[in-house]
């Protein structure tokens, strides 16, 4: 019996000795790129503003005051959890706040209020929801922790079945206007001499629609101050937001006809369009975030300042500014929306054209047609009036 | 004399039970020394014990008059023992050559050196007698080929003490007397050979001496030249066995089983020859119709046909007149069909099924062990401790023995028990005595005949000539998938039906009377 | 002792053995990772819902009874002798149905949720019951179908949700959510387990967990599957319909993935059918799940809460410095060990056998 079990734990050690290598060597491959780094961070701050904290009492020692709940994607998707986290580093590192993220254990609305109870038990005041996703996790826990405040980017409170809308005092919801940095990179794309455009949306989706709608004026905005004779918009949406050899091969026809540069908007649809663009050597604009560093062939993106949002939130909690109970729509007005321009690879459009017409957006001088109620791609198109573009709507 | 292998008052115990029990085993160097025990006797576990496989706790192993310590196989390799199991452990896609140097392969800067060992396997062979190709792959080769690949395996490894574990189960009877003829030689040259069996005849014909296990007892040592097969048996089994069966003068009655124009074809590829050709055939009432042949002519083919196990081709099945060609094998089983199947394991029984569960393999559905879906436990359970009384099936702990842990011959039992319970019109039994021992193979020839002198029909497929010769009444020899003969036991001897078998001699075709 | 019972041990035995390595292997990994914060995460994973007081442990009901389901599904064609690998498009084909009648049958009134439960049982069962069929009459490997009909699955129904206005949410790129009435009741368990959200689906994976045990060790069907997954041959020779045998077992298999899936997504815990081309993780864990169990319904049932467990301690984790990839390595490194616990088994019979000759 004796010799038995000795073999046994002897057997049990050998496996977990030949295989603690390589797994251990695993976990620092993962890590090495994106969370070690993050964690010192955390662990920096933390260590400097320990004096900080016990003054103000808020927090214990081994709390995280600011909080950032990542949707089901991973904190570095490029998209949503990742600009949040940005402005929240931002912040924090600036302020000597301390920090984390947490990942819920699935995707479903108990699971985000789950974490985001996890996150307060963590000792967090401020928590940063990324997302539409979680509109009712939010309308759910805002009301059962009045004393800590929530950012919610890109929806609004509201119940399982959309019957009741609420945003609490201690809630601040976000809203980007898509139709603007949609028209900022139509007009820049013309500006810079194309004219031969595509926009390809994911679904036809609100956020979707605007961005193509605010894209095709904004070409027809430029191409009327350059007296442009004709300005060509192929338009699609693709059905999906994910990345397809569908989508890859139509905008690879696309580029084939003529077509120079396309607005990939939405989640994998913008990677099958680099895809197909690097093997055209043609050009991309990207959406949401600043997508210059997935591909070359981006020359621009139109993006929702999600860290600017998120920075001015956490901001205005500290300097006793919040915003809490409404909505709060980010455009061009506050900054909240634009160009990447440090980024942006273009020739003749400059940053002085830029700042002009953004300035024109911030000042409301420009009106731009965003209804999205028509449900018909074409009869919307028409709707918007355009004189010099034509924009052919590929169903 | 001196004495090669001294095993001195090994005992070695499993909870419950002593395997070996103070046995004492003395080989003289150059002698062919017969290890002869019923199944369950404790040969396994001596030999496992020499081998290294099993600790003894008690008792000195001695090597040329040393004592040692074998821990593990490798030891009792390097002290010039091997063994050829029963089943052979031999890698099917390699070549004879590489399963014989598997595991001592000289490297030469990384690369295996061949040459070398295919001169030392090529010297081995000539000297020994034993005649194979060293480039055929094992999958090729007939298993008597095999078992010389075993043999030369141990002689590359320069063993002394040859272990032959029952070498003779799986061959025919020619491959039997050359694998006599390979074993003097070895002895010859030197080598001394421990043979277990329990087969007299063949320990008659080969053996110097024989020492005997029963029970896990040591009964003795004796010159073979000096004894009978009568009182070897006698050792063995513990009392007078009976080899003589005396058959009851039984008048066949009306047919039971009729095969007409069963075909089987080939299922490979290429070979266009059918594996049971046109064979026509009836068995009655009352009488023992055996077939007999060398292994491989198609009479596994030829029963998995009629049983339903596999497919037909052509032909016609009839049992008790009705035509059951089409029917399933449930259908078969409960209409009056025993099988006892050719390979225990894997058709007869489900092993990591208890004893009792495996009795009621085929009538588990019926209304005396099922009702509403769920099974009768208790009544299993009964019926189970019935069968085991009435056809003394042996087991550690009666009906919840898991079939695996039983001795071949008390698995044996439980398939013939299962099978003659049922009652059955026609009871076919392939190789039913196959790899038993004396006591076992008595018990299932008396109820074999039993079957037939209570009026039921027996089809007996069987290798061994003596079985075919004693039990059956008439004998049918199937060779390349054709019946060639239909013989009356009584009119020919062995030697004819050797022949018959062997396809040089052919009767009269006569197809069906 | 009784031949039986010592089996049941040595299964125990090598199960809990299995757990243990796997624990002291995750462990390494915190150490490895964060040596000042190992012991106290350590703890947080062993007793993280406890911690959380009835929420936690009703959480872990809730996140295990889905992959005690898909465990049984595995475990029982396993004992069948078949290797069910397609959990993961039986499951979401059961949640699809399952949501289909949510969504659209609001005239089912207060029955609504059982026939959607019913319909989940029935899907899985079709999409079993295809590589069954497959095999039994075409020969074709179960796993190489099942795995077809992974993906066959996925696709479809992302194809068909996407596709079709009545049940997909174009904002949310998911499925609509099902009708309150769809949701499966609580059966009380919310009193006992506020705020968390177990519902009475556990019950029914209990219930399912103590059917498959008596089909398997009562019932004469039971009896034959058995046989079948033992030695097929001798199910065979014995007259056991072979082919009804595989398409069945696979068929049931199925139901129960199936089943897995409806009780998930009607759990109205805000779970949506997203069209993301990945296959559901519930239907793999299923394989561990099984195998940790050892293939025995009761087994099962321990090792879904388990596995459900120390997901969700892995889940308090994230209280310390521990980034959530360590986490979920170090969830994945306890549930890939346990899972080892048929290896620690035949180890410990081999010891066995030594000691007892196997006799």
């Amino acid at each position: 019996m004796k010799k038995k079990l000795l073999s046994l734990v002897l057997a049990g050690c050998m496996i977990a000795s030949l295989t603690a290598c390589t797994s251990s060597n695993k976990t620092g491959e993962s890590t090495s790129d994106s969370t070690t780094t993050e964690t010192t961070d955390t662990k920096d701050a933390a260590a400097d503003t320990a004096t900080d904290k016990t003054a103000q009492g808020e927090t214990s020692a081994e709390g995280y005051e600011i909080a950032l709940i990542t949707d089901i994607g991973t904190i570095d998707d490029k998209s949503f959890n990742q600009g949040a986290w940005e402005g929240v580093t931002q912040y924090a590192k600036e302020n000597n706040k301390t920090y984390k993220y947490y990942q819920p254990a699935e995707k479903t609305t108990d699971a985000y209020a789950e974490t985001i109870e996890l996150a307060i038990e963590g000792g967090a005041g401020i928590i940063v929801c990324p997302g539409y996703l979680f509109e009712e996790a939010v309308f759910n826990e805002q009301d059962k922790n009045p004393d800590v405040k929530f950012i919610l980017l890109d929806g609004e409170p509201h119940n399982a079945d959309y019957s009741e809308y609420k945003t609490s005092e201690n809630t601040m919801a976000i809203l980007f206007q898509e139709d603007e940095p949609g028209f900022l990179a139509g007009y820049a794309a013309v500006k810079e001499g194309y004219t031969k455009l595509g926009f390809m949306g994911g679904m036809a989706v609100p956020a979707v629609k605007k961005y193509g709608y605010g894209f095709v004026q904004g070409a027809e905005y430029a191409a009327n101050e350059m007296g442009l004779s004709s300005v060509e918009i192929t338009y699609n949406y693709t059905g999906g937001f994910e990345a397809t050899p569908e989508v890859q091969a139509l905008a690879a026809a696309w580029y084939g006809a003529g077509t120079e540069v396309i607005f990939g908007c939405g989640g994998g649809v913008g990677n099958s369009v680099m895809a197909a663009a690097e093997a055209n050597s043609k050009a991309v604009i990207g959406v949401d975030v600043d997508q210059s560093p997935e591909s070359d062939t981006v020359i621009t993106s139109a993006m929702k300042k999600l860290s600017v949002s998120v920075y001015d939130g956490i901001k205005s909690i500290y300097d006793n500014a919040f915003q809490g109970g409404k909505t709060t729509t980010f455009s061009a007005a506050n900054n909240g929306i634009g160009l990447p321009m440090e980024t942006s690879k273009f020739t003749t459009f400059t940053t002085a054209d830029y700042d002009a017409i953004f300035a024109k957006l911030a000042a409301g001088e420009i009106e731009i047609k965003n209804d999205t109620t028509e449900s018909d791609a074409k009869t919307a198109i028409n709707a918007l009036g355009l004189k010099i573009v034509k924009v052919d709507v590929v169903e | 004399m001196e004495y090669i292998i001294e095993m001195l008052d090994i005992t070695k115990e499993f909870p419950g039970i002593i395997a070996n029990d103070n046995i004492t085993l003395q080989i003289k160097t150059g002698e062919i020394h017969a290890l002869l025990g019923e199944n369950g006797a404790g040969k396994s576990t001596l030999m496992s014990v020499l081998f290294g496989l099993y600790q003894p706790e008690k008792g000195v192993i001695k090597v040329k008059g040393k004592e040692v310590k074998v821990n593990s196989p490798l030891d009792a390799n390097d002290l010039g023992i091997g063994m050829v199991h029963q089943h052979f452990k031999l890698v099917h896609n390699f070549t004879v050559l590489q399963n014989i140097v598997l595991g001592m392969e000289t490297v030469k800067h990384g690369l295996i050196e061949m040459k070398e060992a295919r001169k030392k396997v090529m010297t081995l062979s000539e000297k020994y007698n034993l005649f194979v190709d060293p480039d055929a792959l094992i999958s090729d080769i007939t298993v008597g080929m095999q078992q010389r690949v075993e043999i030369l395996k141990m002689l590359y490894r320069d063993n002394e003490i040859l272990i032959f574990d029952e070498p003779t189960a799986v061959l025919t009877p020619q491959e039997i007397d050359e694998l006599m003829n390979i074993m003097r030689n070895l002895t010859k040259e030197g080598k001394s050979i421990i043979f277990i069996t329990h087969k007299l005849n063949e320990i008659k014909a080969v053996a110097d001496r024989c020492s005997v296990l029963r029970r896990g007892k040591y009964i003795g040592t004796v010159e073979v030249s000096d004894t009978d097969k009568e009182m070897m048996s006698e050792m063995m089994v513990g009392r007078k066995v009976n080899l003589k069966i005396d058959k009851k003068e039984v008048k066949p009655g009306e047919v039971v089983l009729e095969v007409k124009e069963l075909s089987v074809k080939a299922k490979k590829e290429g070979h266009t020859k059918n594996i049971v050709n046109h064979v026509s055939f009836q068995v009655r009432k009352g009488e023992v119709v055996c077939i007999a042949g060398i292994d491989g002519n198609g009479q596994s083919e030829l029963v998995q046909a009629i049983t339903g196990i596999s497919g037909m081709d052509l032909g016609k099945i009839l049992l008790n007149g009705e035509d059951i060609t089409k029917k399933s094998i449930r259908y078969k089983n409960t209409h009056g069909m025993s099988h006892i199947p050719e390979d225990r394991h894997k058709h007869g029984l489900v092993l990591d099924y208890t004893l009792g569960e495996n009795l009621v393999l085929q009538q588990y559905f019926t209304p005396d062990f099922q009702s509403r879906g769920f099974l009768k436990f208790n009544k299993i359970d009964e019926y189970a401790k019935h069968l085991i009384e009435k056809y003394d099936i042996r087991s550690g702990q009666g009906s919840i023995t898991s079939a695996r842990s039983m001795s071949g011959g008390n698995q044996q039992k439980a398939i013939i028990a299962r099978e003659i319970d049922k009652n059955p019109d026609v009871l076919i039994a392939v190789q039913p005595t196959r790899g038993l021992d004396v006591g076992a193979i008595e018990f299932i020839h008396k109820q074999i005949m039993e079957q037939r002198d209570n009026g039921k029909a027996v089809l007996l497929i069987s290798l061994e000539l003596d079985e075919v010769m004693n039990l059956s009444d008439r004998i049918l020899v199937i060779y390349e998938g054709e019946i060639v003969a239909d013989l009356d036991p009584k009119k020919i001897t062995i030697k004819e039906l050797g022949l018959y078998m062997a396809g040089s001699k052919k009767e009269e075709v006569k197809h069906h009377e | 002792m009784n031949e039986a019972k010592h089996k049941n041990m040595v299964g125990l035995l090598s199960s809990i053995f299995a757990i243990v390595v796997g624990l002291l292997f995750g462990f390494i990994v915190l150490l490895a990772s964060n040596p000042t914060q190992a012991v106290p995460g350590f703890f947080t994973i062993l007793t993280g819902s406890f911690t959380h007081g009835l929420k936690g442990i009703g959480q872990v009901f809730y996140y295990a009874t889905p992959i005690i389901l898909t465990g049984l599904s595995v475990g029982f064609a396993f004992k069948t002798g078949l290797f069910n690998i397609g959990t993961p498009g039986q499951f979401i084909v059961g949640a699809f149905a399952a949501i289909v009648v949510g969504i659209r049958g609001d005239f089912l009134g207060s029955a609504q949720w059982v026939v959607a439960v019913l319909a989940s049982i029935a899907a899985g069962a079709l999409w079993g019951l295809v590589p069954g069929v497959l095999n039994a009459y075409f020969n074709v490997n179960v796993v190489i179908a099942c795995i077809m009909m992974n993906y066959i699955g996925m696709y479809l129904i992302n194809f068909i949700v996407k596709g079709s206005k009545t049940l997909f949410d174009s904002l949310r790129n998911q499925s609509l959510s099902v009708d309150k009435a769809a949701e499966i009741p609580k059966m009380g368990l919310n009193l006992l387990f506020p705020e968390s959200s177990i519902n009475g689906g556990f019950f029914i994976a209990i219930l399912a967990v103590v059917l498959i045990h008596f089909i398997l060790n009562k019932t004469a069907f039971g009896f034959e599957l058995k046989a079948a997954g033992f030695n097929r041959d001798a199910s065979k020779y014995a007259g056991m319909n072979e082919k009804r045998n595989i398409i069945l077992s696979m068929a049931i298999a199925g139901a129960l993935a199936g089943l897995a899936g409806g009780l998930l997504y009607l759990a109205g815990s805000g779970k949506h059918i997203e069209i993301v081309d990945v296959l559901a993780s519930e239907g793999f864990t299923g394989i561990s799940v099984a195998l940790l169990g050892l293939s025995s319904p009761l087994g099962i049932l321990l090792a879904g809460l388990f596995i459900a467990y120390i997901t969700a301690g892995g889940f308090y984790l994230q209280l310390f410095e521990f980034s959530t990839e360590i986490i979920d390595i170090i969830v994945a490194v306890i549930i890939y060990f346990s899972a080892f616990a048929l290896i620690i088994k035949t180890f410990i019979e081999r010891f066995d056998k030594k000691r007892n000759g196997g006799k």
